[in-house]
C-alpha cells in the first residue's frame, strides 16, 4: 500500500510537472473558450433570439446565463475526457523513454504499477476538473445565475462520471500505445476530435442524421447531454415563468442537446447515467484483464 | 567461489532474427565479468532476459540458486541495474526520484533516508538532491544511476556500458564506488561496456558475437590466446634493427617487434643480447584481442 502511495504520487508529481502534458491536457478547453469568444456565443444568442415566438421577450441576463451555461457543459464535458487522456499519457511517456524498464526490473507487480497510473490519473483529473467547475460556475454567476443547489450537485456528479469513464477510456487505449509518435498521433486526436463527437463544439441536433445515430454508440455523448441538463435547467424553467411556452423550451432543450433520441427514442436521465455508469465498468474490467493477461516481449 | 550466475543453453528469437544462440556462461561470486559484443551481438537482449525483462524461448537462467521465472521477485530483489540511458524522471528531484525508486523495493521513511544518506556520501550527490535530474549534468545524473541501482542493496550490479560519454573524472569516482562495493560487499558486477581498458580489468570476460560466444576466459588467457606480445626495443640503429630479421614498426624513438608470445621474445632475446640494451615486453590489448575473435572492432573506446 506505500509502496502504491509513493508511485501515485509520483505520477500525480509528474503530471503536474511536465509541462508538455499538462499544457496538451488544456489544449480542448482553450480551443473552447477561443470559440466562444470569436463567435460561437453570438451564433447562439442571435439564432436564440431569432427562434423566439414574436411578443415575447427575455431578460438580457437570461439569455447571458444560457449562452454561459452551454459554454460551462461543453468545457466540461471535453475537459474531463482529454485532460484525464493527457494525464494517462504518463504511462505511455513512462514505456517510451524506458522509465518503465526501470520500473519493472524492481520486485513489484505490474498490476500494481497499472493500478497506480488509474488512481493518478484519477486524482489529477479530478483537481483540474474540479478547479475548471468551480471556475465555470464563478462565470455563470457574473452571466446570469438560474442553477439550485440541487442543479450544482448534479453538475459535480456529472464530471465525477465523466472523469471515471475518461479515465478508464484513456487506460484502455493507452495501454496499447508505446512510442512518442504513438502518444502525439492519440493526443492530437482525441484533444480535437473528442470536442466534436460529444457535441461540445457543435450541437449533435446540427449534425446529419447518419452521424446523430453513430454518436449515440458513444457513452461520452449521454455526459455532454447530462451536463447540459443540469447547467440549463435553472435557465429554461426561468424561461417558462417569463412565459415561454413549454413546447419553446422544449424545441430548445433538443437543440441543445438536453433530450438525446436513441433512433427515435428519448433515452431518459437514469438511462443515460446507466449507460455512463456500465462504459465505466466494462472498461475497467478490460483494463484489469489486459493487464493480467499481458505478455512479456 | 560459487557461481551466482548461471546461463544454460539460452535462446532468444525475434521473428527470423536469432539474437541469442545456445548461450551458456557461469559468473562467480564477487567478481568483475564483462560482457563484450558489438551492438546487435545479443548483450542486451541477454541482459533483459536476465533482469525479467524479456522472456526466454528456451535455457535456464539461475540467479544465486533461483530460477528466474519462477522466482522472479526473489531475483530482482538480488539485482540492481544501471541502464545504458538514464531513465530516471527528468522532471522530478533526485530526493523524489529515488524515493519512488526505493518504495519499489519496499524501503520507506527513515530507512530510506539513512540509505541515501549513505549513497550520496559515497557517490558524492548530497549537494544536488533537491535539483530536478533533467538539470543535472552527464556525469551526475550517472551518479544518481548507480545510486538508484544501490538502494535497495542487490548481490549483483549489471552495469550496461555505464561510462560511456562520461568524463574521466566521473568514470573514476564510479569505478572507485564500484571497486569498493566489491572489495567490503563481494558485490557481483556484471559489465558491458565498450570500453577495452574497462574490460581489461576484468576477472572474466565472455566476448559474444552474433547471439553466440566467441571467446571468453580471464584477459590474459584472451590476450594470450588471441594476441601476441609487443617488444619495444630503444636506442637501435636501422642496421642493428634490421639485424633482428623480423618485421617491426617504427615509433618515435623505438621500434616495436610483434612476437606470437612471450617464449619467442626470450628466444629472440636470447639469439641477440647486444641489441637488447633498453627494452620492454607488452601483451597485447583487449581491443586486439576484440578484433582478432570478432573482426569487427568496438566503437566508443580505445577500440575506435
Amino acid at each position: 500500500m506505500k509502496t502504491a502511495s509513493v508511485l501515485i504520487k509520483r505520477n500525480v508529481k509528474l503530471f503536474f510537472k511536465d509541462k508538455g502534458m499538462f499544457f496538451t491536457a488544456l489544449i480542448t478547453p482553450g480551443i473552447l473558450l477561443v470559440l466562444y469568444a470569436t463567435f460561437l456565443s453570438n451564433v447562439y444568442r442571435d439564432s436564440f433570439l431569432a427562434g423566439l415566438p414574436e411578443g415575447i421577450s427575455l431578460d438580457d441576463g437570461l439569455i447571458d446565463g444560457l449562452v454561459a451555461g452551454q459554454l460551462m457543459s461543453s468545457l466540461l464535458a471535453v475537459s474531463c475526457v482529454t485532460v484525464a487522456f493527457c494525464a494517462n499519457f504518463l504511462m505511455v511517456q513512462d514505456r517510451a523513454n524506458g522509465t518503465a524498464k526501470d520500473l519493472c526490473i524492481a520486485p513489484v507487480k505490474s498490476s500494481t504499477l497499472s493500478l497506480c497510473y488509474y488512481v493518478a490519473t484519477l486524482l489529477s483529473t479530478f483537481l483540474i476538473c474540479f478547479i475548471a467547475t468551480g471556475l465555470c460556475l464563478l462565470y455563470v454567476a457574473i452571466q446570469g445565475w438560474y442553477l439550485s443547489v440541487v442543479d450544482v450537485l448534479m453538475i459535480f456528479l456529472d464530471v465525477t462520471v465523466l472523469v471515471l469513464f475518461g479515465t478508464a477510456l484513456s487506460s484502455v487505449i493507452n495501454f496499447f500505445l508505446s512510442t512518442q509518435g504513438q502518444l502525439s498521433a492519440v493526443g492530437t486526436i482525441v484533444s480535437a476530435g473528442y470536442g466534436f463527437i460529444c457535441g461540445a463544439y457543435m450541437p449533435i441536433s446540427s449534425f446529419g442524421e447518419g452521424l446523430q445515430n453513430a454518436v449515440m454508440f458513444l457513452p461520452g455523448t449521454y455526459g455532454t447531454a447530462l451536463m447540459r441538463n443540469h447547467s440549463l435547467g435553472g435557465v429554461f424553467a426561468e424561461m417558462e415563468a417569463q412565459g415561454l411556452p413549454v413546447e419553446v423550451t422544449d424545441s430548445l432543450r433538443d437543440l441543445l442537446d438536453c433530450n438525446l433520441y436513441f433512433f427515435g427514442d428519448k433515452v431518459p436521465f437514469p438511462v443515460m447515467y446507466l449507460i455512463l455508469g456500465g462504459a465505466v465498468a466494462i472498461l475497467v474490467l478490460a483494463y484489469v484483464l489486459m493487464n493480467r493477461f499481458r505478455k512479456k516481449a | 567461489m560459487s557461481n551466482i550466475i548461471e546461463i544454460q543453453h539460452l535462446n532468444k528469437s525475434f521473428g527470423d532474427v536469432h539474437a541469442v544462440q545456445d548461450l551458456s556462461f557461469r559468473v562467480k561470486e564477487g567478481e568483475l565479468f564483462a560482457f563484450l559484443g558489438v551492438n546487435g551481438a545479443g548483450k542486451s537482449t541477454t541482459i533483459n532476459i536476465l533482469c525479467g525483462q524479456l522472456s526466454k524461448d528456451g535455457g535456464t537462467v539461475t540467479i544465486d540458486g533461483l530460477d528466474s521465472v519462477r522466482d522472479e521477485n526473489a531475483v530482482k530483489e538480488r539485482l540492481g541495474v544501471v541502464f545504458q540511458n538514464s531513465v530516471l524522471d527528468g522532471a522530478l528531484s533526485v530526493y523524489d526520484n529515488l524515493q519512488s525508486r526505493a518504495a519499489l523495493y519496499g524501503i520507506y521513511g527513515d530507512a530510506f533516508r539513512t540509505r541515501l544518506a549513505e549513497l550520496a556520501e559515497k557517490l558524492n550527490f548530497s549537494d544536488f538532491l533537491k535539483r530536478p535530474v533533467g538539470k543535472l549534468s552527464g556525469g551526475q545524473r550517472r551518479r544518481i544511476d548507480v545510486a538508484r541501482a544501490l538502494l535497495h542493496r542487490p548481490k549483483i550490479l549489471v552495469l550496461d556500458e555505464p561510462t560511456t560519454g562520461l568524463d574521466p573524472q566521473t568514470r573514476k569516482i564510479l569505478w572507485d564506488v564500484i571497486s569498493d562495493l566489491r572489495r567490503t560487499q563481494n558485490m557481483t558486477v556484471f559489465l558491458t561496456t565498450h570500453y577495452m581498458e574497462e574490460a581489461a580489468e576484468a576477472d572474466y570476460v565472455v566476448i559474444l558475437d552474433s547471439g553466440k560466444i566467441a571467446a571468453e576466459g580471464t584477459p590474459l588467457e584472451l590476450k594470450n590466446a588471441y594476441t601476441g606480445d609487443f617488444i619495444t626495443l630503444y636506442g637501435l640503429s636501422d642496421e642493428e634493427t634490421a639485424s633482428l630479421g623480423m618485421e617491426y614498426e617504427p615509433i618515435r624513438d623505438a621500434v616495436r617487434v610483434r612476437v606470437p608470445n612471450t617464449e619467442k621474445a626470450t628466444e629472440l632475446i636470447l639469439s641477440h643480447p647486444t641489441l637488447f640494451r633498453d627494452y620492454e615486453i607488452t601483451k597485447g590489448k583487449m581491443d586486439d584481442v576484440f578484433l582478432s575473435v570478432t573482426g569487427k572492432n568496438l566503437t566508443g573506446g580505445e577500440g575506435k
